[in-house]
């Protein structure tokens, strides 16, 4: 299927999509004017618009098929009312003039924006449902996920992006497939990183496989040798790539400075890690020890700390603001510190560390075990979301989403509530009613 | 409440692992892509100028997000500062709002009450004011996410931790604290029947409750005086019914055929709330009393749905025969065809009955038929 859903400027048409065109249509959208015009044209424009955004994939005889003028909506109730009432204190009183004020204030409920829902059974559609959950970043590119099989349902592989989601249904999406949709691509340098990667392996193995009957005997202590110098690559080339992303992105300063460290503290590893035998190990290896170092630490010091308590909870309040601001501002002395020794798999010594500095050492530590640089990824990394993401981020109620595992379920129908409508669309009910109207089977 | 001070989040931004909290975004001075062999400026359209123009003043702070904030278009465009951000996505649509997901704590907290205290899922959605539905497809998910762990499988966990620091959310409450209820969980869905203006005159003497209604709105004759002297309030027949679903009373006839509408009490998610605040309203002291009142009121309803749930899986179990030839790595269900009124319907042209009939047409070369599969079984 061609791709039609262009995102053109000229036009201004809304899509489901994250691009920035996208983005700027969204920010200079108006309603289309009603003045001078028929309502046969109000209509017109009104549908086209709306069918740009809502299931441009689907042919316009599928989708009027699909339509359905009646419109799910629920009225949340309120059991207190339910209770204080069985329904004759509305009903009473008509001829004995006796409407109070109270009845009144009740019948004031915002109205159901029953029309903002016409395109609700599209939301059904499993490509759509997979864009809504935000696990790509356009109901094309879900789509092409779908066919290329990249998602189950139920733990089925399902190959139709049509396939209309049942209430109960749980599909899931592969999570290299959601993080190189999500996240920032990567730039030519680390392209070329990757290139260079690749070709020094299809090397390796190629040596490996001419010499491997011959070396077979070789002794162990050779190997580990071998691995110490993997991770003393493996830091120069994580050096190489800090300078990479600083040289030729444009960054923010304050990125750029946090880079600069960041090559420092690398540097002063390598420095030193001809002595340090825990490089060799394995980056998992690492994580593990230093996270039950760091727990024993933690509970030494709060046997201690807990005299201090009291005194320390007044002064909290106050300083906690301030104190946040500073770590925000230029990570301590000691904070760098810790984290350098940390990363070499040292003794930590932590209590020097304030509070806070010790969850952002903690949490700094997860982050490198989560998030690694790794070039053979087709996004950069380490990832981080792309750019104009989160203006389209939200997630709608009728899906219960676990980004872990890049798996959600489909809970129910949407539904329309007094004042809201669960429904994602960028239009307001100048556009929805005239579209609605348009596909009644007895046109308005 | 105290003030809180934002936990403040290490977001996964670049490099360094340190970087505190995600972005100011700086403003870019050229964003502009110039080409590298040519002297020429890069030939550039209005509206591409103006576009970039726009991204780059305006529409700077949309690039980056700032933890714990949303960052939508709506806030730069009305320019709204509120506390934690605009919650429309769309400017001009005001009917549309981003709504609150659980946090990730949240979760375990909902997985450990239903698979380790062993409570039901009933009594952990009005404690947590979640919808059922909601708890259930947590727990399954929760599940998954431990299996798929367990498995060494790939995980997104960066992508998640951005998700949740773009998107509001709903914390779990700390100890000794009320959980701030994520959504109503009574929600009463429009019936269709409700959808007709209806002139019913009732003489000023008579009582006409939620009960009374329903059955107007469906059609069905007026109650006999000594039905609705037993029916103190509406909330009296939902356990009747909850026990009895079949009790419900049927009008009209052939495919007219329709159960009598039911008084909201009966038929939204927790009918046992409503019995909850009647006793309240009754007796306002005993406390202790109503609490343990209802949650016998819950432990029942619990029994039925079970009893009903299991009833269902035996009937099923009846109508399939399973075979296992011996070392074959399949068990073969089968279920009898059946072909009787109910699925041939009154002509016999029904599309719910297997084979081919004289007269039934094949549909599946038609317009509009769905070949692609409806159901997947899990």
């Amino acid at each position: 299927m061609r791709n039609r859903a262009t995102t053109s400027l000229s036009r201004g048409k809304i899509r489901q999509s994250w691009s920035k065109y996208n983005l700027y249509n969204l920010s200079r959208f108006r309603s289309p004017p009603t003045a001078n015009r028929t309502f046969f044209q109000q209509k017109w424009s009104a549908k086209a618009i709306s069918r740009a955004y809502h299931g441009e994939q689907v042919r316009e005889g599928q989708w009027k098929r699909m339509f359905s003028k009646r419109i799910r909506s629920v009225v949340p109730m309120n059991v207190a009312d339910l209770a204080a009432d069985d329904g004759s204190l509305v009903s009473s009183g008509r001829g004995l003039g006796l409407d109070s004020e109270d009845k009144k204030s009740r019948t004031n409920v915002r109205p159901m924006p029953f029309t903002q829902m016409a395109f609700a059974p599209l939301e059904r559609r499993l490509d759509v449902a997979i864009f809504r959950a935000l696990f790509a970043s356009s109901a094309r590119q879900a789509r092409q996920f779908v066919i290329h099989g990249a998602v189950t349902v139920n733990g089925q592989k399902m190959r139709q992006p049509s396939y209309l989601l049942n209430p109960g249904d749980l599909f899931q999406v592969d999570p290299e497939r959601v993080m190189y949709a999500t996240g920032a691509p990567k730039n030519k340098f680390e392209r070329r990183e990757a290139r260079l990667e690749r070709k020094k392996e299809e090397k390796e193995e190629e040596a490996t496989a001419e010499e491997g009957e011959a070396k077979e005997a070789k002794p162990e202590a050779e190997a580990k040798e071998g691995e110490k110098e993997n991770t003393r690559e493996t830091l120069k080339a994580l050096m190489a790539q800090a300078k990479n992303a600083m040289s030729h992105e444009v960054l923010p300063a304050k990125r750029k400075q946090e880079l600069r460290g960041f090559q420092k503290a690398v540097r002063r590893v390598m420095s030193r890690a001809g002595s340090s035998s825990v490089l060799t190990d394995s980056l998992e290896n690492q994580f593990s020890e230093l996270t039950l170092l760091l727990k024993g630490k933690r509970a030494d010091k709060k046997d201690s700390k807990k005299s201090g308590k009291e005194r320390r909870a007044t002064k909290d309040e106050d300083s906690a603001a301030a104190e946040t601001a500073e770590v925000d501002a230029a990570p301590g002395e000691a904070l760098s510190e810790a984290f350098e020794k940390a990363a070499k798999g040292e003794e930590v010594d932590t209590s020097e560390l304030t509070d806070d500095e010790f969850d952002v050492l903690k949490r700094a530590l997860t982050q490198m075990r989560d998030n690694p640089i790794d070039n053979s990824k087709p996004y950069a990394t380490p990832w981080r979301p792309r750019d104009y993401m989160s203006a389209f981020t939200f997630i709608p109620r009728y899906l219960e989403v676990n980004q872990n595992i890049c798996a959600a379920v489909y809970l129910r129908h949407p539904v329309a509530r007094p004042g809201a409508a669960e429904v994602p669309t960028p239009f307001g009910e100048t556009v929805s009613t005239p579209a609605y109207g348009w596909y009644l089977k007895r046109r308005w | 409440m105290p003030p809180r001070i934002q936990s403040r989040r290490v977001s996964n931004t670049l490099l360094p692992y340190l970087s505190s909290s995600s972005s100011s975004p700086a403003s870019h001075s050229s964003l502009l892509p110039s080409r590298q062999f040519s002297s020429t400026p890069a030939q550039q359209t209005k509206l591409r100028r103006e576009m970039f123009a726009w991204l780059n003043t305006t529409g700077a702070t949309l690039k980056h997000h700032v933890p714990g904030e949303t960052n939508y278009v709506t806030g730069v465009v009305r320019n709204v500062m509120s506390d934690g951000g605009s919650k429309l996505p769309f400017p001009n649509n005001p009917t549309f709002f981003s709504e609150t997901v659980l946090s990730e704590e949240l979760r375990n907290e909902i997985y450990a009450r239903v698979t380790q205290q062993k409570k039901s899922i009933r009594a952990v959605s009005v404690d947590m004011g979640i919808d059922m539905n909601r708890v259930a497809a947590v727990v399954r998910l929760v599940e998954l996410e431990k299996r798929q762990r367990a498995q060494g499988k790939p995980l997104a966990l960066p992508y998640a931790r951005a998700i949740h620091e773009m998107v509001p959310v709903t914390p779990l409450s700390q100890d000794g604290e009320r959980q701030t209820y994520h959504e109503p969980i009574n929600d009463l869905p429009a019936h269709p029947s409700t959808g007709a203006q209806i002139f019913y005159p009732v003489p000023e003497s008579r009582k006409f409750t939620r009960v009374d209604a329903g059955r107007v709105f469906s059609g069905a004759p007026a109650m006999d005086h000594e039905t609705a002297a037993k029916i103190s309030h509406p909330s009296d027949l939902a356990e009747g019914i909850m026990e009895k679903p079949n009790s419900i009373e049927w009008v009209g006839k052939g495919d007219n055929a329709r159960q009598v509408l039911q008084p909201a009490d009966v038929r939204i998610p927790h009918p046992q709330l409503v019995n909850f605040e009647i006793d309240r309203i009754n007796e306002p002291l005993a406390r202790r009393e109503r609490a343990e009142r209802q949650a016998q009121r819950i432990k029942k309803q619990d029994e039925l749905e079970q009893k009903r749930r299991e009833r269902a899986q035996a009937r099923r179990e009846d109508r399939t025969t399973k075979v296992e030839p011996a070392d074959s790595r399949f068990e073969y269900h089968f279920h009898d065809t059946v072909v009787s009124k109910e699925t041939t319907g009154p002509h016999g042209k029904g599309h719910l009955a297997p084979g081919r009939r004289y007269g039934v047409p094949s549909e599946d070369r038609k317009r509009g038929i769905i070949k692609i599969p409806t159901r997947v079984g899990a």
